[in-house]
């Protein structure tokens, strides 16, 4: 790819008549023909090594995601119970009953609880705790570890075990009728008005660890001298976080917000194992996944669970260029800007 | 993470497309002189212990009798086994025996033209033997399966449990197991324990009361029909509303699983938690490898699903579900009947019996069910004047998912009985 536009600007810069007028190029340009065929030999070695290099990673992204994506498409036009060829097209009656189904104007009122909150409940938790661990204190390492190791564990396993905990003749229950809070006791996992905050805790808890990890490395890469220089300035701690430290956050604030986004709108794993396939959408914790899992996998409809499928490629690819375009935006323009200068 | 499921359906639906190709290019099969080499590939879902073991000897004994006939076991995960079984008949590679859940999926795989139509392939002795179970594999009049086992449904309780209570004889009416269920109450332990979690253990107790409900021929024409407009649904719905209202469940039932540790619904029982469930008749083996020495329940009791006042249900009705195995469409017709034929003879479902503890299909091997759990069971089977199939499988797995999803959420609260039958007819129009 960049091989072939670096050539295209190479060929825009020359003159019509073939002549070299100005630039570093001159050289590669206006040589004699004697030179000619090397360069041909070295532009098809370059090219050959970028089939070899790039050919596999395309095949790969053609097979499994470009190719699967357009499958579901085709597939979402029928009503298929999965035996056989799909025959029975429907057209775009599928779309049509998916955003007609209430269950599914739930899931998307989930996920978008899921998603604020996520944003709501962690960035402010991860910038504090980020900031605490960047200090020089006591026990830095092992709190840093402790912080992290919930990312790493698998969700099958933080699932399994917060339901067993949650469950309502589990640990925490009976925790709180051990210190006398009995009163506090509830149906954490099977309430609807409490399920998607015992829900938000464990997601918290889980990925809560990642940004404070970004976040620090965020923290390493703002220079010592700037807040050393606030600081013979007369600043106070704080308000160098406020006014140094946070803005110079930015960028790394603004990528953990965007992979936030995605995981909240993709959210599928934690749900299905402590809910299950069915209870999810008593409980209202049911996401665009389990929604697309439930109603294509298990019920059979499998062109219906293909047309969920594109709307939800579609609303996550929506979002993601949005916020790309219009968040994402400063990040990556400020660079090139400075080179174009 | 969840691009990863979602990649996998995306994968199995790419793997199911490119067989496509394939399924025009392996078409050759078709039937087999006797005489002839016949190799056939078999899948069943048993992995382990006794139950793998059975299958290896009913293999090799039916290879001695029939030397031209060589068959290829895969012992395929449960689990695994629907969605690997739905990509090979797809693809054309199918196994040419393999085991079927019957209903709608078996009616999926009709439809699609997958399944070997078995009514002139098997012998009239084999239909006779396994009697009316055979029903229950049959389309439009068209046999497309043999059933192997048989799992009708009933209320499993502890008889120590009871007797604490005060219980002395086992309920037949609703109201007696009512009466009951404050009796068990006043003891401390949960009554009744379901795994709502898994939807289908709660969905049941709607079937059964639908069974009470509803006529053998409102039964049989929903499954043609699959509209629930008979009021005998809703009645239904309102039994099970109405028991609901006693609270006879477990705490926390709709985060219980079925079977699955010492806090699921079997669990509950195995541990003298709760006193009673209604399940198949898989339940005392579940219950078993869930007892503090994994040993059978000692005091573990069955009674079938009380009556119903008013209710236009056949009394002694039951529910219930079996195992069967089809011929996959290119199977070698002749060779595939022969074991399928082999498979259901006395002397090896008794000894499927043994190995899997679910009672035969063949009538006459029911006979040697030993186990004193299973004997009320088989009495009541043969008396019952029908057996329906689960809902669920019966009316198809779309149907069955919505019913089972509504019932859920009317013991959770947050749905009526109505909203049982808009979700069943919401799912009628996806699939």
């Amino acid at each position: 790819m960049s091989n072939s536009l670096g050539e295209n600007t190479l060929v825009g810069q020359r003159s019509p008549e073939g002549l070299s007028e100005v630039g570093g190029d001159t050289r590669r340009v206006s040589p004699p023909v004697t030179a000619r065929p090397g360069r041909r030999g070295s532009q098809w070695r370059q090219r050959f090594e970028i089939a070899v290099l790039a050919g596999p990673a395309i095949i790969v992204f053609l097979a499994f995601v470009i190719f699967p994506v357009a499958l579901a498409a085709y597939y979402g036009f029928y009503r298929w119970q999965g035996y056989g060829t799909p025959t029975d097209f429907v057209g775009l009656n599928n779309y049509f009953l998916i955003f007609t189904d209430p269950a599914f104007h739930n899931v998307l009122a989930h996920n978008a609880i899921i998603l604020v909150l996520s944003l709501v409940f962690q960035g402010p938790l991860a910038i504090v705790l980020a900031l605490l661990l960047n200090q020089k204190i006591r026990g830095r390492t092992i709190i840093r570890v402790l912080i992290f190791v919930p990312y790493v564990i698998s969700e099958v396993i933080v699932g399994t075990g917060w339901s067993l905990m949650l469950q309502t003749v589990g640990a925490v229950n009976g925790f709180l009728q051990n210190i006398g809070l009995g009163a506090l006791r509830a149906n954490w996992l099977s309430d609807p008005h409490i399920a998607i905050w015992s829900l938000m805790v464990i997601i918290s808890w889980k990925y809560v660890g990642f940004a404070v990890i970004l976040f620090l490395a965020g923290l390493q890469g703002i220079p010592q001298e700037l807040s050393e220089a606030a600081a013979i300035d007369g600043a106070s701690y704080w308000q160098i976080q406020r006014t140094i430290t946070l803005p110079l956050m930015g960028p790394t604030v603004r990528i953990w917000a965007f992979l936030s986004i995605i995981g909240s709108l993709q959210l599928f794993d934690l749900v299905y194992i402590i809910w299950g396939q069915y209870v999810a959408s008593t409980a209202g914790t049911s996401t665009m996944a389990t929604y697309m899992v439930g109603q294509g996998r298990d019920s059979a409809n499998y062109g219906y669970g293909n047309a969920v499928a594109v709307v939800m490629f579609v609303i996550s690819l929506t979002i993601a260029l949005i916020y790309q375009r219009f968040v994402l935006h400063r990040d990556t323009a400020a660079p090139i800007s400075e080179r174009r200068k | 993470m969840n691009k990863r499921s979602i990649l996998r359906v995306a994968a199995v639906g790419a793997a199911a497309a490119l067989a496509f190709g394939a399924l025009t290019a392996c078409s050759a099969g078709g039937s087999t002189a006797p005489a002839k080499k016949v190799t056939m590939t078999f899948w069943q879902n048993s992995t382990t212990g006794p139950g793998i073991q059975f299958w290896k000897t009913t293999i090799a004994n039916f290879e001695k009798i029939h030397k031209n006939i060589t068959i290829n076991m895969q012992s395929i995960q449960n689990e695994d086994l629907d969605g690997k079984l739905q990509t090979a008949l797809n693809s054309g590679s199918a196994p040419d025996i393999f085991l079927q859940r019957g209903g709608g999926k078996m009616a999926a795989m009709v439809t699609a033209g997958q399944v070997m139509d078995l009514s002139n392939v098997i012998s009239s002795k084999t239909k006779a033997s396994v009697g009316s179970a055979l029903a229950a594999e049959q389309i439009s009049g068209k046999t497309y399966a043999v059933p192997v086992d048989v799992t009708p449904e009933g209320i499993y309780y502890s008889k120590d449990l009871f007797k604490a209570a005060g219980i002395t004889d086992t309920p037949t009416t609703m109201s007696e197991l009512n009466a009951d269920i404050t009796k068990l109450k006043a003891t401390g332990v949960a009554p009744v324990a379901v795994g709502a979690k898994d939807a289908w253990p709660a969905a049941h107790w709607y079937y059964n009361f639908a069974l009470r409900e509803c006529s053998q021929t409102v039964l049989n024409n929903t499954a043609k029909t699959l509209t629930f407009t008979d009021k005998c649904w809703t009645k239904a719905g309102e039994d099970v509303a109405a028991f609901n209202k006693t609270n006879p469940f477990n705490q926390g039932f709709l985060t219980t699983s079925a079977q699955q540790g010492a806090g699921s619904s079997a669990g509950l029982v195995a541990n003298h938690k709760a006193a009673m469930e209604l399940m198949g008749a898989w339940d005392p083996g579940v219950i078993a490898s869930l007892t503090p020495d994994q040993k059978p329940l000692a005091d573990l009791g069955w009674f079938p699903f009380p009556s119903v006042e008013g209710g236009k249900g056949a009394p002694g009705a039951m529910m219930g579900g079996l195992d069967g195995y089809s011929c996959s469409a290119h199977a070698p017709k002749v060779a595939c009947g022969e074991f399928l034929d082999y498979m259901v003879t006395t002397p090896v479902q008794e000894a499927y019996y043994r190995a899997f503890d679910s009672p035969p299909a063949n009538i006459a091997a029911q006979s040697v069910v030993t186990e004193a759990i299973l004997k009320p069971v088989i009495a009541a089977y043969k008396k019952a004047p029908y057996v329906s199939q689960y809902l669920d499988t019966n009316y198809g797995q779309n149907v069955g998912n919505a019913l089972n999803s509504g019932v859920v959420n009317l013991l959770a609260g947050t749905g009526t009985t109505a909203d049982i039958l808009t979700g069943v007819k919401a799912a009628v129009a996806k699939g």
